[in-house]
């Protein structure tokens, strides 16, 4: 039971780092650290979704914690972000550094609550 | 290569959050705010801050071909960390109307992780 919970993790944090990984290195050409701003964002939306969703349709517990811990986990990353913070303030500017940060923490949070709600209701049994 | 080196970092770094935040959790089970990944946030942006400065001196724009960048940097320390948790965590305590505790978990997450990742990039510097 155990092992196979820790199976589901790491195959999803092996599956959300591959997909981060590739957004990234597609979206170098920007010069700026989009990749990151969408990952954490969209992994955001999803695992508010997820959570709204198994309020009504719990999924079994491997499921839920290989998409949520696992996935979601790995596919957003706060050490990155640090780093694009820090990096973006030494080679730009203190405001770009600040623009970054801000957008990835108020739209991180906003879609994620959007996910929430959007997960619960759907997943309402009529 | 590159595929097998990021899988296993992420699976390494995926996991490891997954065990070391029920072992929080179960010494810790009621705290007052949720610090089982506000540690794990804290402690990766160092680990990743220290890697960064002991193998580049700076923060690398795109080593996206250095094997030791994308089993340690993207792959486990960037699936150790995590922001989806953080921004749900965020919204939970927001929801429950404990404004204080949103404020000082978002707050010390993010502060904690950006001030750790400079001193282990500092110190990775100075070694």
């Amino acid at each position: 039971m155990i092992f196979k919970n820790i199976l589901a993790v790491g195959l999803g944090g092996a599956l959300g780092t591959l997909l981060r990984y590739y957004l990234n290195v597609y979206t170098l050409f920007a010069g700026y650290p989009i990749g990151t701003i969408f990952e954490n964002i969209a992994g955001s939306l999803l695992l508010g979704f997820l959570t709204g969703w198994m309020i009504n349709r719990p999924f079994r517990e491997w499921i839920k914690l290989g998409l949520g811990v696992g996935f979601c986990g790995g596919f957003t990353t706060m050490s990155t972000l640090a780093a694009d913070t820090l990096y973006l303030g030494n080679v730009f500017s203190l405001g770009d550094s600040m623009v970054y940060l801000g957008i990835s923490l108020f739209a991180g949070l906003v879609f994620a609550f959007i996910g929430l709600v959007l997960g619960t209701k759907w997943s309402e049994v009529k | 290569m590159g595929i097998l080196t990021l899988s296993l970092g992420g699976a390494l770094g995926a996991v490891s959050r997954y065990l070391i935040g029920l072992a929080l959790m179960k010494k810790y089970p009621k705290p007052p705010i949720p610090i089982a990944m506000l540690i794990v946030n804290v402690l990766g942006s160092f680990g990743l801050g220290l890697f960064f400065g002991l193998a580049y001196q700076t923060i690398p724009l795109g080593a996206y071909k250095h094997p030791l960048f994308l089993f340690l940097g993207i792959g486990f320390c960037g699936a150790f960390t995590t922001f989806s948790t953080f921004s749900m965590e965020t919204i939970g305590l927001l929801r429950q109307r404990l404004y204080k505790k949103a404020i000082l978990y978002f707050g010390v997450s993010i502060g904690g992780s950006l001030l750790t990742f400079l001193l282990g990039l500092q110190v990775g510097k100075v070694l």
